[in-house]
């Protein structure tokens, strides 16, 4: 009987051990299938072999999904057609769950996968640095487009949208544009507080508004929706409720800008509160058109994608050395300069440049 | 006292509570905040609670069977978006039938889940945390980068959100606060009263046991599940209203929200323990609390985050301390009764933890 005891006793003994060894070689396995769900997008393609004279390249926006990185692609694809490079083009980003980690993975993959050139979008800050310097030890060329890493590190040559001091100036142009003359208050609406891009723009912006030809227009707050529709939608009205003398919001993120104007007309604000910033036709046609968001601005995202192609191809097959003063042919963009970017110490860029501003006269025929 | 005890359960009590809390912090921010206390405070709060409630009441059908649904945040996304998707291309498709749509996809997608936890046994947060990333890849896959658009949704949508059901004195009920506000009632109403209700809580607090006694467990895990998926549909058409304009981000954090509502809601982690009402009463909690310290001038932006998670943090303390108390006084209580009367008077899923 006591036998029988110990030999249960020890069963239930050895059976709890295992349990407790089982337990955490499952535990890891939540894991598994995220990595594999986001996966597929990053290794699929990646096998092609570098050929011939051909120079394969990754475009690298922020993360899938997005409108705007869409369309930088087709300008890509287009000038890949122009330029008859016979290698891949491929388009590869990270699910938006895993915009940081996945962007220092594909481009780490990259490295070891014979890409030639790289062009990113960065979302990962400084964090993606180290990847990046090894991608240019291994013979890559890395060029960033969109938004840059932050200390340049790694990176050739930032290709910028607009001039970050321009944002400012545009914004503020468009603020006295809807107060008028005699000015107002009015609030900014930014993506999340450690976006490079945004930042940058709303310090060009705060920078603008010190000019006494601005004199007139007073900034009351910057407050952060984290590009996330809800976030935005309730801090715009919070905006509100905290400023009754507010007279508009400018938000500088496509998202903020959409979801502040469609807070306005949910609330029967419109005729109050004004909203502009950084937004798309497509999105904001709606809200242009009936008053809540008179006017807004934007760059061409099919031009940038265009641009930044030319920009990689130039640097990858040696036409271009990345050194500042180097001026280049854009196929049907024009010409352009290699120069030293303002906005950070140790980076170059090549300017795009210049701003749409949109308003009820050409914006539904941009949003098509 | 006794007449008290009788009439409430300590789950009872711990609502009130919750109640007693928000009213607390609505008074508090009142002080501190201009012009607080208007109809318009309500109306921001009320409307901005309609999603995360509605996801809160499906998230706690499945806690209450001590499983868990990761995979709501997705679910919301996938359905505004293919929705939305749907009636751009086709503006004539009646409302009812939207709604239906909605409800049907995100059922589908809880049928899923459902299958592989209570028929495949693989652990909830293992099945559901794969699915949340998968759904959210097969949207941005079929996406092709496009967004859902608002010019191009039907006009009664783009308008829901200032619709009013009926007025509480000053107080505005909007159509999507009120569709929220039916389903709690709703499945509060099957959760108290419905056998299948009533063994969510059996399944929850003693697994072993409620097999034993030959309920269905499997089929009750399931249909919980496709509860959840289904009203995570919902949740994405009153997301879909809302905001018009869809990307495929939409609904991302929905997920962890729904679990924070339910479980400062009172609902137990472990299962057994909680109801929808309290769901529902912890999404308004956290809610009250994060519209009011984004108009609060004191606070920094970015200590608010911070301050919202030590809130909350704060606010499940105290309703854990008040919690043990009662529950003692209740079991002394009872075991007082059961010394002096043979006769129970109670029972019930309650009473199982």
């Amino acid at each position: 009987m006591r036998k029988t005891n110990i030999v249960i006793l020890s069963m239930l003994l050895i059976f709890s051990m295992l349990l407790a060894a089982c337990a955490p070689a499952v535990a890891p396995a939540p894991a598994a299938p995220a990595a594999d769900a986001t996966e597929p997008a990053a290794t699929e393609p990646a096998a092609a072999e570098a050929t011939g004279e051909g120079v394969p390249m990754v475009l690298m926006p922020k993360f899938l999904g997005i409108l705007v990185f869409d369309q930088a692609y087709q300008g890509a694809l287009e000038a890949h057609k122009e330029l008859g490079n016979p290698a891949e083009l491929q388009f590869l980003g990270p699910t938006p769950e895993n915009s940081v980690a996945g962007q220092i993975e594909i481009l780490t993959n990259a490295t070891t996968q014979g890409v030639k050139a790289i062009m990113i979008s960065n979302n990962a800050g400084d964090q993606i640095a180290p990847a990046a310097k090894a991608a240019r030890e291994a013979g890559m060329t890395v060029v960033t487009w969109d938004s840059p890493i932050p200390s340049a590190e790694g990176e050739q040559v930032f290709v910028a949208q607009v001039d970050f001091n321009e944002t400012g100036k545009v914004m503020a142009d468009m603020a006295r544009n809807i107060l008028g003359e005699d000015g107002g208050k009015f609030a900014v609406l930014s993506a999340s507080p450690d976006a490079a891009n945004q930042n940058a723009w709303i310090a060009a912006l705060q920078e603008t508004l010190k000019d006494p030809a601005y004199a007139n227009l007073e900034l009351l707050d910057i407050v952060y929706g984290n590009d996330q529709s809800e976030d935005s939608y309730n801090q715009a009205l919070a905006l509100v409720d905290k400023y009754p003398d507010m007279e508009l919001i400018m938000a500088p993120t496509t998202v903020g800008i959409a979801a502040a104007a469609k807070a306005m007309q949910d609330e029967g604000l419109c005729d109050q509160v004004k909203v502009s910033g950084l937004g798309l036709p497509a999105e904001m046609v709606e809200f242009t058109l009936n008053g809540c968001a008179p006017q807004f601005a934007l760059w061409s995202f099919v031009d940038l994608g265009y641009l930044s192609y030319y920009v990689a191809y130039k640097l990858a097959t040696g036409e271009l050395q990345g050194v500042e003063g180097e001026t280049f042919e854009a196929g049907r963009m024009g010409t352009y300069t290699i120069e030293k970017d303002p906005t950070r110490d140790a980076g170059l860029r090549v300017l795009m440049g210049p701003f749409t501003v949109y308003d009820a006269s050409n914006v539904e025929a941009a949003s098509k | 006292m006794n007449a008290l005890r009788r009439r409430f359960q300590p789950e009872q009590i711990r609502e009130l509570v919750l109640i007693a809390l928000i009213f607390g912090i609505i008074l508090f921010f009142g002080t501190q905040i201009e012009n607080y206390f208007s109809p318009r405070t309500f109306t921001r709060i009320s409307t901005s609670v309609a999603v995360v409630a509605i996801v809160a009441v499906g998230q706690t059908l499945v806690i209450l069977t001590r499983n868990i649904d990761l995979s709501v945040g997705s679910i919301v996304g996938f359905t505004a978006y293919v929705v939305g998707t749907i009636l751009s291309r086709n503006n004539d498709i009646p409302p009812v039938m939207v709604v239906l749509l909605a409800v049907a996809m995100g059922a589908a997608m809880g049928a899923l889940n459902g299958l592989l936890v209570a028929y495949g046994r693989v652990p909830a947060i293992i099945v559901t945390l794969g699915t949340l990333a998968l759904y959210r890849t097969i949207l941005v896959e079929i996406s092709g980068a496009n967004s859902v658009l608002t010019n191009e949704l039907p006009r009664w949508l783009v308008n829901l959100p200032p619709v009013n059901v009926f007025h509480l004195g000053d107080l505005d009920i909007r159509l999507l606060f009120f569709i929220a506000l039916v389903v709690v009632v709703l499945f509060q109403f099957i959760a108290s009263y419905a056998a299948w209700g009533r063994r969510l809580y059996a399944i929850g607090s003693n697994p072993d046991a409620a097999r034993v006694a030959g309920f269905p467990a499997q089929r009750i895990v399931f249909t919980a599940f496709i509860l959840s998926g289904a009203l995570a549909g919902l949740a994405g058409f009153v997301f879909l209203a809302r905001f018009g304009n869809i990307t495929v981000v939409a609904g991302q954090g929905v997920e962890l929200q729904s679990v924070a509502a339910a479980v400062v809601g009172g609902v137990n982690i472990n299962g057994g323990l909680g109801s929808p009402f309290g769901a529902f009463l912890g999404a308004i909690l956290i809610d009250v609390i994060d519209n009011s310290l984004i108009r609060w001038l004191a606070i920094s932006e970015f200590w608010r985050d911070a301050l919202l998670g030590l809130l909350i943090l704060l606010a499940v303390a105290t309703d854990t301390v008040i919690m043990n108390r009662l529950r003692k006084a209740w079991s002394r209580h009872e075991l007082q009764i059961s010394g002096s009367e043979t006769s129970a008077e109670k029972g019930g899923a309650h009473h199982a933890a």
